[in-house]
């Protein structure tokens, strides 16, 4: 164990997927994409990678450059490669918007945006995976966290390989018989790989360890969470590998689909269980507001879960598929991140400003860069906005699912100024914010001396 | 094969509620080429297998009849020196150290309040001093932050596998390279 260092460029990844989720809470409040356009319109596609890619792969990026290590107990292979890889996220994303614009008619075809975007996304990712890999293949052990975040990884190889197939499909680039088929009854693999790989995937294996940390829980090692990670990766395995080989033979991957979601379920189910035992080990009787926030967020996925299984119940899924996916992203998916956002950025902002003097002297604590009285009405409403924008979408009322998404981007302007606050230190009493040799830290970066 | 061994008999520290990883560890370190260490103990130490495994120890465990445990660890043909990896867990060796001038438990303690009472103490302590800390985690943050400073650290988990256990030698840093 050497000890790991603040990671670069993650505050600048924070930024930019922030940025993101309130461009795409902008969208959805003026009715942009779905439900207003059909769920398949390029306005749509522009909305959902706007989400996807914009706010939650580069948030799960950003914070897996300075987690991963965190799990492993070993530095970051390189920091050199997090600023090309966010700039060739970025640019791929605005590239693969103006490709879905120029499907639409909006922008002249004059230019392979598709191709484009498929290049910088895939190098982008690929600047990431190899840095975390290297980093894993040097660490001394694998704990379970890790691993899942392994199969994480998994996912998003798979997502971004059916992603740019379908970019160099609809753009023309290319035109084998096998790859068209794929796109045109992939998308559900896509989603499937994407949402519950890559990101859910992903999401569990950082939240084991970050509930653990931050709620003085003993860490899960048993067989509940193994039986997670193996029935999970079979699940996405499942779903990936039968429903490509489904599709490529002519068929349709729904069996595989329903196999996999099974198997998910079940893998859901064991890290609730898990989830609840955290709560209840926990030796913190106070939890702080991100551990509190992140209880709603799971919540969310357990209410994404019951509806998944009852719309199919009632044979109504296709119909509402996009209240499920709604209700995973901004409930489950983004409501963990914000929540976690709020207490990492105020401990590596504390740990980069403050860390070269502790125990000098007196030095502000990590709870005085915030103030959660204050941050938790604004939580409190974005919980309450996503279950009434999911109820609405649900229920088929557009226009108060556009209301529902506007008091979204209000609550989400909100968490997002006290982040900026706990970056500024504008919440530390002025009087001890700045001892003797500390400066304010720069905002979109962190340096250590 | 081993051709002598050094009997240390922790039992007494057991008994008495105490740790005796680091009189283990000590005994270890003085330990001449192809010596062994005749351990006996309240319970079989099961962690300290594979502890003593990284060093180039192999080991025999026997239950003695009133229930304590004999462990008989002796160095393993062509494995004399430590492996690299343990030598990079172990980043000074601290065999050698003084007796630690204070002992903070800090395991109950919201993070990140057990390192910035590790700093705050090795700000009081002199050069030379050695700090003794119990963590529930392995400090992984703290690590960087000893090494900007000049001090020495080496830091493993107890018997137990959830006690993790830190020794700073303060302003050491210079001598764990050697």
């Amino acid at each position: 164990m050497i000890g790991v260092s603040l990671s670069r460029w993650t505050i600048s990844y924070f930024a930019a997927a922030l940025a993101a989720l309130m461009a795409a809470e902008t969208m959805m409040a003026v009715g942009y994409g779905f439900p207003a356009a059909p769920i398949a319109a390029p306005a749509t596609l522009i909305l959902v990678h706007v989400v996807a890619i914009g706010w939650l792969s580069l948030l799960m990026c950003g914070a897996l450059l300075q987690f991963l290590p965190v799990l492993v107990a070993q530095p970051l292979y390189s920091n050199a490669l997090a600023l090309p890889a966010l700039a060739s996220l970025v640019a791929g994303l605005a590239a693969l918007v103006l490709a879905f614009l120029q499907l639409d008619g909006r922008v002249v075809p004059s230019t392979p945006f598709f191709a484009v975007a498929a290049i910088l996304l895939i190098a982008g990712f690929a600047l990431i995976l190899w840095s975390l890999a290297r980093t894993m293949a040097a660490a001394p052990a694998m704990p379970l966290p890790a691993q899942f975040v392994v199969v994480g990884l998994a996912g998003v190889i798979f997502t971004v390989a059916l992603g740019a197939t379908f970019a160099l499909v609809l753009g023309g680039t290319v035109d084998y018989e096998p790859l068209v088929l794929l796109t045109a009854a992939g998308l559900p693999i896509h989603i499937v790989a994407g949402l519950g790989g890559w990101l859910t995937f992903t999401a569990m294996g950082v939240s084991y360890r970050l509930l653990a940390m931050f709620m003085l829980a003993p860490e899960l090692e048993g067989a509940t969470t193994r039986g997670a990670l193996f029935l999970g990766a079979a699940a996405l395995g499942m779903a990936i590998a039968a429903g490509i080989l489904a599709v490529l033979l002519g068929g349709n991957p729904s069996l595989a689909l329903l196999a996999a979601l099974a198997m998910g379920v079940l893998a859901l189910a064991l890290y609730g269980a898990d989830v609840l035992r955290l709560y209840r080990a926990r030796k913190r009787r106070n939890i702080e507001l991100n551990s509190r926030m992140a209880a709603y967020a799971l919540v969310s996925l357990a209410a994404s879960v019951a509806l998944t299984l009852l719309l199919l119940a009632m044979g109504r899924l296709s119909d509402h598929a996009a209240a499920v996916v709604f209700l995973t992203a901004f409930g489950w998916l983004s409501g963990l991140g914000l929540a976690q956002l709020y207490k990492i950025v105020a401990f590596l902002t504390w740990l980069e400003c403050y860390g070269p003097v502790l125990g000098k002297g007196p030095t502000p604590r990590v709870q005085d860069l915030v103030v959660e009285s204050r941050a938790g009405k604004w939580f409190l409403l974005y919980f309450i906005a996503v279950w009434a924008g999911a109820a609405m979408h649900l229920a088929g009322f557009p226009l108060a699912f556009r209301l529902a998404a506007a008091v979204l981007l209000v609550a989400t302007v909100g968490i997002v100024a006290q982040l900026v606050r706990a970056r500024r230190l504008v919440d530390v009493k002025e009087a001890v914010r700045f001892p003797q040799g500390v400066q304010r830290p720069r905002f979109l970066l962190s340096c250590q001396p | 094969m081993a051709s002598s061994f050094v009997e240390l008999d922790v039992r007494p520290i057991l008994r008495a509620g105490g740790e005796p990883f680091e009189a283990i560890m000590g005994a270890v370190s003085r330990l001449g080429p192809g010596q062994g260490l005749r351990l006996l103990a309240t319970f079989k130490p099961v962690p300290l297998f594979s502890v003593l495994g990284a060093k180039g120890f192999g080991h025999e465990a026997r239950e003695l009849a009133d229930g304590d445990w004999e462990v008989v660890f002796r160095p393993e043909e062509g494995m004399a020196e430590p492996s690299a990896a343990l030598a990079e867990t172990a980043a000074a060796d601290a065999s050698d150290w003084p007796a630690p001038a204070q002992h903070m438990d800090n395991r109950d303690l919201d993070p990140p309040e057990p390192m910035v009472r590790i700093l705050a103490a090795t700000e009081a302590l002199k050069k030379g001093e050695v700090l003794s800390a119990l963590l529930c985690r392995e400090p992984i943050f703290l690590i960087p932050e000893l090494a900007k400073r000049g001090h020495a650290w080496r830091g493993a988990f107890e018997g137990d596998g959830k006690t993790y256990r830190i020794l700073v030698r303060i302003g050491a840093a210079g001598k764990a390279a050697a």
